[in-house]
Order: structure tokens, then C-alpha cells, then sequence
């Protein structure tokens, strides 16, 4: 059901990806990227808080104090609510539709569902980004109003960013749902 | 012209220097006629010493007017003239001017009726009088420096924008920098009539002499040096009753101006060396101007 | 092919009996609607389907058969074989459940009899929230016809919301045919509701005689045609509850005000308040007239714009004097129109803000004149300074010979506005700032006006209360599934974004948490997906 493997982001941080078969043409993937680690929120609360105390120490002013703490506060809701991912799940169901959802930290669940008839393929692209090149899944919408032609694009797993291998497995099942219901 | 090289194969079809055709040439070849058209100094014209230093009579006839002008100011200011003494020369002078103006243009054909030219001067009294109290306030609270920097600009202004060229374009910025800096000059005066009178005075030198001596160039060319010289005397003189070393100076760069200038002219003329031929941009000759109005 | 059905939460323990609903056409789904039991008479069955199918233009039919019973299974199917007989139909679903299992069991039995049996596993149950579905208003997002056909969803969306008649058939009704399907439990109050829109017809006649500026809106909410598209009828409830509150806060206002003799009160303050602007106005201008700023004007011309904006405050101050006595009744007669919504009060402080502040209004409009006309009066001088005009004809700046006593005067006119231009600015600038005083407050009073105006207040009392009413989308998950079994999925709809803790507990369990004393998190639970 659920193969474990070594799987790292294009960064080379390890995250856990999971496949459930529930049924021939039922499968659901799930990415979950790393927790937010303890050191970074420790040194961004650190940061802030030196800026804070040698605003204080030229100033003399408690109120820097107060909008440090309002400000590590703020920033951690911030990130943990609309920046950091938790996990992202690709649910295709044959025939029916792909569903993406992503989970942020907080709890916030965003949901997209596209139906098979809006689908026209899915496929492994490669882009240029800054010096690399990465690669990613995206699925390509069919265009009404030209047979062949591709309306969008629509990118999978785009804040955790598996690597090639993890991307491979992904695709595979995903061509043998697709490729069952025509 | 790295293109003559392979020029001694002589194709059989001849090079033209024609861009409609297909031609078995590469696009930058050119053949030996190439330098046949280069053409040397075309449009150089040999002066003679003296005319030219007719002309530049012009510009030093300016500049003493502007000193003349200068001069009668700082003597309203000290309150050495009074202004009905100016005014009165003022009017003598114009009415003489204008009787010297319509004798000489007689012959031609007239395009302003005395009856204007009447109105014209009544506008001029008439407004002149009626502003002078409000420009005496004028720049009462502007410090006197920024007036005279702000009149020096204008009359530098004035001297390099004034229609020097022989069928003189009527110079309006030039007219309107020097009678701004009259406005200017004469709101620093201490009554209402001294603002009046340095006005008509700025008016008569600035805006009507100019036409004076235009007419006078055209009609009869040889009282020309003869009125610019007078000038000249007279804005030296003037100047040298009020600071003699600014005379000196004045007299010098009259000198430069008339003589040493139109010499460097005629001397550097032999040097010219200029070069025309097919690469220069195309030239449109014919008059297009009955198609742009 | 997969065969999808679309099935309702509410049918999961009906009792057993016939399914209706309808084939999608085009595509291999099939949507549940209701669950007719037994007993019945399958004439009057089909004569209660040609029924609805008139009033919904849905061609609704009997999918086939759901037994949900623990006795005598081996009876029940020759029954429901015989059965399929009776009812025409190219297939015949018989979907069955067994008390202890959560799963379905499902057999299609095609025209010529036999049962397809190698086809049990390519079958999903996507299971729905009817109530939801009909009232999310997904189908019509962009309607045109090809659309419909296109989306398979949203022809279920649009078949579930077409047969509302068919909800409408009561549980408890005394019919030849007992139903289960989604209750629609609120029919009392859609029926008072109607009562009041047919009597408020005569009133907001009345009201509109009386209120000029609400007649659009009134036109809007009171029309007796019905809303006939989701948009419209959103923009009705808004515009009705917000009318609702606004009159609600009126009356507050009137009531806070006519209590304790605020309004004396108010009028002894406004008048010492318009006397204090007056007397700093005039400090102002007293030090305008000197030299503000080290600010170096022209004497002359300041001591004349000085002399002549005192002038008006004289003016304005023995207007102030006048008006004294009068101030507090109008002030008691202007706030009964609060009755008339806060809006209406708001609107009248605006003006009686303008009013008192017409003087600055005068100010600014002099010296905006004076200064415009200067600008305009020098860069055309500028122009002829330079020799230059401006071509009207041909909308360019062209040269231009003129005579000399133009040049002249262009010229003395061109020093003189040049010399005057700082002073005449200087009082522009001081009473615009003041007149962007004004604005702003205005400008205050009008936004908040407009806020309380077109705030959606029924959409943001849907947001919380029900939001599948303003569903975005569908999600799907995975109910449960079990090797050999049909897949059955869950589809809800969902707002923009769901927290997976608010999507599953309502306000309604919340508060039964809250009552039996369950911790609760703003955050998510780990919880395992229940049924």
C-alpha cells in the first residue's frame, strides 16, 4: 500500500511521500515536506529579538519591546497559515476527475478538483530555475474551443517540489488510471 | 572598401548603382568610379575683410545699446537726470526718428498706416502710465540682488537672441527678455514717473531703434557705420562719466568684436576642408514649402 | 467503463424500493434522487414521474432497485428481477446494503436480462449532501448550453437543483407514494415570507412617495418576480438586510439622542465651535497678511486678498449670530430623519458640515479662480514671451509674428502675473489644505455611508452560517474502501478555502462540544476520516 522510500526535494531536504491504492482507478499521493524546524523559528525569534533589544537600548522606548513580540507573533500566524505547506495530496479517480489539495500548517486545507474532461494529459516538464534545471508534473488542460490545444497548465506539488524520482512514480500511476478510461 | 578587392574578375554585367535590381555584386560593393564624385569645400565663401567687419558693426551697435541703456538707468537711480528731462530727449528722439523712418521708406510700400502707427504709440503711453504705480511695487519685497541677476540674464538673453542676420526676422524672445528687463530694472526705481520714463527709454532703445537702423541699412547702406559708430561712442562715453575702467573694458571688447573677430574669420577660412559626396545623406533641394502650408 | 453513482447521504438507511432518478446523458453516471418504498402501484408511480417531469423538464426515471432489509434476502431479488421488467430502461442497478457493513453491493442488469457480473468492481459511489448540492448554485456558473453537456458535474449539479418539486412531496403527506429523499423543513416560513412580499407591495409604494433615494433599491428587493439567478437573488437579501440594519441603527441613533436633552446640548456646542473656526480663520488671514513663513509677497496685493477674505468672515460670523436661535430646532427636526436609517443621518451631517463650512468652501473657490486664471494667463504669455502661439486649429504650439505693441503689453502683463504668482499661490495653498479638510471628512462620512450601504451582510451571515450556500467547488474523499467492494467517495462542497476542522464540525457540533465540555483547537485535529 504505502511504499517508503528516500525522497528529497529539489533542495535536497527529505520528505515523505506515500501512495494509497484504494482501487484500480483510485489512487491518492500524498507529499508531505518537512516540519517547520525548531532552529529556523529559534533563530528568526533570536533576530528579531536583538533587533528589538538594540532599538531599545538607542531609544529607550518599551514600545520596540512590545512590537517585537507582536511582530514574532504576527509572522509566525503569517507563515504557519498562508507559507508553509504541510502536505500536499493529488487524489485521481478514474473517469471522474484529479483532485489537488494542499494543507498548510494551520490547518487550512485549499482544494482544487479538475474534471477528466476538462483533462487532456499529465505529463513531467523541465524548467530553467535561476542556475538549475528542475523538474515538475503539471497537468494540461484540453482547450474547447481547438481540438488539440492546450488551454493551461497546471502545475502539481508546487511547494514541496519532489525530485525526478519521486515524480516518475507519481506519473506512472497516474498513465495507467488515465490510460484505462479514455 | 574591402569590396573592390575581387573587382578585377569583370563580370560580364556592368555594376549600377541601383538598388531596384538584382545585380551578381554583394550589397556593399562599389566600383572605381566610387571616388570620382568626392567633392571638396562646395559651399565655402571667400569673405572679404571689411564687409565683414560691416557686419559685426551690429552686433558691437548692440551691445552699446545695452550699455547705454545700463548708463541712463544708474543715472535715474542716482537721481542725477530727472525723468522729465529723459522723457522729454525720449520724445524729441522719436519724433525725429519717426520723420527720418517715413522719409526713408517713402519709396516703398507701406504696410502700417500712420494712424496705426499713432495708435500703437498711444497703447504704449497709455498702458506704460496706467502699470508704472503697480510695477513700482512690484518687487518691492524681491531682494535687489535676484533683480539684477534676474535683468543681467534677460539682457544676455537679449544680446544672444537679437535677429543679427541681414533680412532681420522680427526677434521676439530677444524684444521680450530686454523689455522684462527693463520692467525689472525700472521697478527698482524710486517714483512713479522715473518707472515710466526708463520704460518709454527701454521701449525706444530696445524695441523701435532696431527698426530705425534696419531701414537705414536697407535704404541708404552708407550711413550705417556711421550710426552704429555713433552708437558706439556713445555707450562708451557714457559709461566711462559713470566707472571709466568698465568703459576701458567695454571699448576693448567693441574693438574685439568689430576687428580682431571678423580677422580671425577671414584667416581661418583658409583652413576649411570639407568633403561631400554620394555617401552623404540625400539632400532635398526643391523649395517644399508651398506643400507644408 | 466506470459506472458512477451519484447517490444522497440522506437514502444510506432508507427502506428498501425504487430508486428514481436520471441517466446523464452522454455519460456513464447516474444520479439518485429518492427512494420510493414499498408498497406501491407502479402506475401511479409512472403517472407521479410524468408529473414531475412536466413541472421540472428532468426526465426522471427508475434507476433500478435498493433493498436495505435483514429478511429474506433470496425473496426480495426475485422481486426486484420481476420489478425490472415493469419499469422500461436499458439498465437496471440493484443496489443493495446489509445492516452490519457500511459498503454497498450493486449488480447492473442490462436490457436483455443477464446480470453483469465482471463489471461489480468498476463501479464508484460518489455519495452527496442533497440539501447542500441544490443550494450550492455551482451549475450555473457561466450557462450556456454546450457547458452543461460538456461538464458531467455539473449536470448533476443541475439535475439535483431542477427537481426541487420532487423534494417538495412530504415525508408525512397521506399519498399513494412514501418518499425518502431530502426534507426540506421550512416550507411555514417561505409561505409567511410570500405573505409579507405580497403585502409589502402597497408599502413600499408608500415608502417610495416618501424616500426618493432608496427607490432603486426598493424596486430592487420588492419586485414580485423571483429572483431567477443565484446573483440576483443575493443581491436582494443584501440589499434587504442591509436596508434592515440600517434602519435598526437609525433608530438607535434617535433613541441616544432624544434621551437626556442631547440635542440642546449639541446645539450650544455647535455654535461656539462654528464661532471658534471662524475667529482662527481670522488669525490665519491676520497672519497671511504679514510675512508668513519669512515668505516675501507682494504688499499690496496681499493686503487687498486679506482685506477681502476678512470681509467675508464678517460676514459669515453675523450669519452665524443670526442662525443662533433657530440652530437647536432644526437640529430636532433633522434628527427624527435618522428614523429613516443611519444612512439618511449621516447623509444630512454631511451637508450641515457643508454649510457650516461654506465660508472655506468660498475661500477656496476665490483663490482656486484666482490662481487657475493666473496659471492659464502665464504659460499664454509664456508662449508669446517665446514667440510662439497656440494653434488651435491644428492643436500644436506654432511660431507666431507679432507686432510690436502685442510684444509689449504680452510682456508688462507676463512680468506683472510673474511677480504676483507666489502671493496668489500662497493663499491657494493655505485654503485648499483647508478645503481638503472638509473633503476628507465628507469624503469619511459618504464612504461609511456607502459601507453600511452595499456591505454584504446576508453573504457574510451565509459565509458563517451555512457556507455551501457560496460553495466554490467540490472536494472528494474517500469514504472507506474494501477489496472487492465498490469505491465510495464523499463529495462536499466547499468554500475558497476549508480548515479541515470547520468543514467537519459545524457551529452546530461546536457548540455541542463546547456544551459537553470537548477540548477545541482553532486547529486542526488529528482525526481519523469518519464516516
Amino acid at each position: 500500500m504505502a511504499e517508503q522510500e528516500e525522497f528529497t526535494d529539489i533542495n535536497g531536504n527529505p520528505i515523505q511521500f506515500s501512495c494509497q491504492d484504494f482501487s484500480p482507478f483510485c489512487r491518492e499521493f500524498t507529499v508531505s515536506s518537512s516540519k517547520l524546524s525548531l532552529l529556523r523559528v529559534l533563530m528568526f525569534t533570536c533576530t528579531v529579538w536583538l533587533l528589538a533589544y538594540t532599538g531599545f537600548y538607542l531609544t529607550q522606548n518599551t514600545a520596540v519591546l512590545s512590537a517585537a513580540i507582536m511582530v514574532t507573533l504576527l509572522g509566525m500566524l503569517l507563515h504557519i497559515h498562508f507559507v508553509k505547506v504541510d502536505h500536499e495530496t493529488l487524489l485521481i479517480v478514474g473517469s471522474l476527475g484529479v483532485q489537488l489539495s494542499s494543507a498548510y500548517a494551520s490547518g487550512r486545507e485549499s482544494t482544487t478538483f479538475i474534471e477528466m474532461s476538462r483533462i487532456k494529459d499529465i505529463v513531467i516538464n523541465e524548467a530553467i530555475h535561476m542556475q538549475r534545471i528542475i523538474y515538475y508534473l503539471c497537468i494540461l488542460l484540453k482547450d474547447h474551443t481547438e481540438p488539440d490545444g492546450v488551454s493551461s497548465v497546471v502545475p502539481l506539488f508546487q511547494s514541496s517540489k519532489p525530485r525526478l524520482n519521486c515524480l516518475v512514480q507519481v506519473y506512472r500511476s497516474c498513465q495507467e488510471i488515465i490510460g484505462q478510461t479514455p | 572598401m574591402g569590396a573592390d578587392s575581387d573587382a578585377g574578375e569583370t563580370p560580364a554585367v556592368p555594376w549600377r548603382k541601383v538598388l531596384y535590381e538584382r545585380q551578381p555584386f554583394p550589397d556593399n560593393y562599389v566600383d572605381r568610379r566610387f571616388l570620382e564624385e568626392l567633392r571638396r569645400n562646395i559651399r565655402v565663401r571667400q569673405y572679404s575683410y571689411w564687409s565683414v567687419v560691416r557686419e559685426a558693426g551690429l552686433v558691437s551697435q548692440q551691445l552699446s545699446c545695452v550699455a547705454l541703456f545700463l548708463t541712463l538707468w544708474s543715472y535715474m537711480e542716482q537721481g542725477n537726470v530727472a525723468p522729465s528731462t529723459l522723457l522729454c530727449t525720449g520724445l524729441g528722439c522719436s519724433v525725429l526718428g519717426y520723420a527720418l523712418y517715413e522719409a526713408l521708406g517713402g519709396e516703398g510700400c507701406r504696410e502700417r498706416t500712420r494712424c496705426a502707427d499713432l495708435q500703437s504709440a498711444a497703447v504704449f503711453m497709455a498702458f506704460t502710465f496706467g502699470f508704472s504705480p503697480v510695477l513700482k511695487t512690484l518687487t518691492e519685497s524681491v531682494s535687489t540682488d535676484t533683480v539684477y541677476a534676474m535683468s543681467a540674464g534677460m539682457l544676455t538673453a537679449h544680446l544672444v537672441f537679437f535677429p543679427y542676420t541681414q533680412p532681420s526676422l522680427p526677434g521676439s524672445l530677444s524684444l521680450n527678455a530686454a523689455l522684462f528687463a527693463s520692467v525689472c530694472l525700472a521697478s527698482r526705481l524710486p517714483g512713479t514717473l522715473h518707472t515710466f520714463a526708463m520704460l518709454s527709454c527701454g521701449l525706444l532703445i530696445f524695441a523701435l531703434w532696431p527698426c530705425l537702423l534696419q531701414r537705414l541699412r536697407r535704404a541708404a547702406q552708407w550711413t550705417f557705420p556711421w550710426a552704429a559708430g555713433t552708437v558706439c561712442v556713445c555707450g562708451v562715453g557714457g559709461v566711462w562719466t559713470l566707472w571709466p575702467v568698465g568703459a576701458v573694458l567695454l571699448f576693448l571688447a567693441l574693438i574685439v568684436l568689430t576687428l580682431v573677430c571678423p580677422l580671425l574669420l577671414v584667416r581661418l577660412q583658409r583652413h576649411k576642408d570639407n568633403i561631400h559626396g554620394p555617401w552623404d545623406e540625400a539632400e532635398i533641394r526643391e523649395d517644399l514649402s508651398r506643400f507644408l502650408s | 467503463m466506470v459506472l458512477k453513482i451519484f447517490f444522497p447521504r440522506c437514502c444510506n438507511m432508507a427502506d428498501s424500493g425504487l430508486l428514481v432518478g436520471r441517466w446523464i446523458p452522454g455519460q456513464d453516471s447516474a444520479v439518485v434522487l429518492a427512494v420510493i418504498h414499498y408498497p406501491f402501484i407502479p402506475g401511479q408511480v409512472k403517472k407521479y414521474l410524468s408529473e414531475l417531469h412536466s413541472q421540472t423538464q428532468v426526465d426522471l426515471t427508475i434507476l433500478g432497485s435498493w433493498s436495505f432489509s435483514k429478511d429474506s434476502q433470496k425473496d426480495m431479488d426475485e422481486f426486484l428481477k420481476d420489478l425490472s421488467t415493469i419499469f422500461s430502461h436499458s439498465r437496471w442497478l440493484q443496489l443493495s446494503r446489509e445492516p452490519g457493513k457500511k459498503g454497498f453491493a450493486c449488480e447492473v442488469v442490462h436490457k436483455n436480462g443477464h446480470a453483469a457480473g465482471d463489471e461489480e468492481h468498476e463501479i464508484i459511489f460518489v455519495h452527496y449532501d442533497q440539501r447542500k448540492v441544490m443550494l450550492s448554485q455551482l451549475h450555473p456558473v457561466q450557462e450556456n448550453g454546450a457547458d452543461v453537456k460538456s461538464s458531467e458535474l455539473r449536470a448533476v449539479f443541475h439535475t439535483v437543483s431542477q427537481s426541487e418539486p420532487l423534494f417538495l412531496f412530504d415525508k408525512y403527506d397521506d399519498g399513494p407514494l412514501k418518499l425518502t429523499h431530502w426534507q426540506s423543513d421550512g416550507r411555514e416560513a417561505s409561505i409567511l415570507v410570500e405573505l409579507i412580499k405580497q403585502a409589502s407591495v402597497p408599502v413600499c409604494m408608500l415608502l417610495t412617495l416618501l424616500v426618493g433615494y432608496r427607490t432603486e433599491q426598493f424596486q430592487t428587493v420588492f419586485s414580485t418576480s423571483k429572483a431567477t439567478t443565484h446573483m440576483e437573488f443575493m443581491r436582494k437579501a443584501n440589499i434587504f438586510v442591509s436596508f434592515f440594519v440600517d434602519t435598526a441603527l437609525g433608530l438607535l441613533l434617535i433613541s441616544w439622542l432624544y434621551r437626556e436633552n442631547r440635542i440642546s446640548y449639541l446645539a450650544n456646542t455647535l455654535v461656539p465651535a462654528a464661532d471658534h473656526v471662524a475667529k482662527e480663520l481670522q488669525n490665519l488671514l491676520e497672519w497671511l497678511m504679514g510675512a508668513p513663513a519669512g515668505l516675501k509677497m507682494n504688499r499690496a496685493l496681499d493686503e487687498v486678498l486679506g482685506k477681502f477674505f476678512l470681509y467675508h468672515i464678517h460676514l459669515w460670523i453675523s450669519y452665524i449670530r443670526l442662525m443662533s436661535p433657530f440652530i437647536e430646532m432644526i437640529l430636532w427636526y433633522v434628527g427624527l430623519s435618522a428614523c429613516l436609517g443611519l444612512t439618511f443621518a449621516l447623509s444630512v451631517l454631511s451637508d450641515i458640515v457643508a454649510l457650516l463650512t461654506f465660508h472655506i468652501y468660498c475661500f477656496y473657490v476665490y483663490g482656486a479662480r484666482l490662481y487657475c486664471l493666473k496659471i492659464y494667463g502665464l504659460s499664454s504669455l509664456w508662449r508669446l514671451f517665446r514667440g510662439k502661439k497656440w494653434n488651435v486649429l491644428r492643436q500644436r504650439v506654432d511660431s507666431c509674428s507679432y507686432d510690436l505693441d502685442q510684444l509689449f503689453l504680452g510682456t508688462l502683463l507676463f512680468t506683472i502675473l510673474l511677480f504676483l504668482l507666489p502671493t496668489t499661490a500662497l493663499y491657494y495653498l493655505v485654503f485648499t489644505l483647508l478645503r481638503l479638510v472638509v473633503v476628507t471628512f465628507q469624503g469619511l462620512i459618504h464612504l461609511s455611508v456607502d459601507f453600511i450601504n452595499s456591505f454584504p451582510l446576508f453573504a457574510l451571515g451565509l459565509r458563517i452560517c451555512r457556507p455551501y450556500r457560496l460553495a466554490e467547488g467540490v472536494k472528494f474523499c474517500v469514504l472507506h474502501e474494501e477489496p472487492g467492494a465498490p469505491l465510495h467517495l464523499l463529495m462536499e462542497c466547499y468554500r475558497t478555502e476549508t480548515s479541515s476542522c470547520s468543514s467537519r464540525d459545524s457551529w452546530l457540533t461546536l457548540v455541542k462540544k463546547l456544551f459537553v465540555g470537548e477540548l477545541i483547537y482553532p486547529w486542526r485535529q488529528k482525526s481519523t476520516k469518519t464516516d
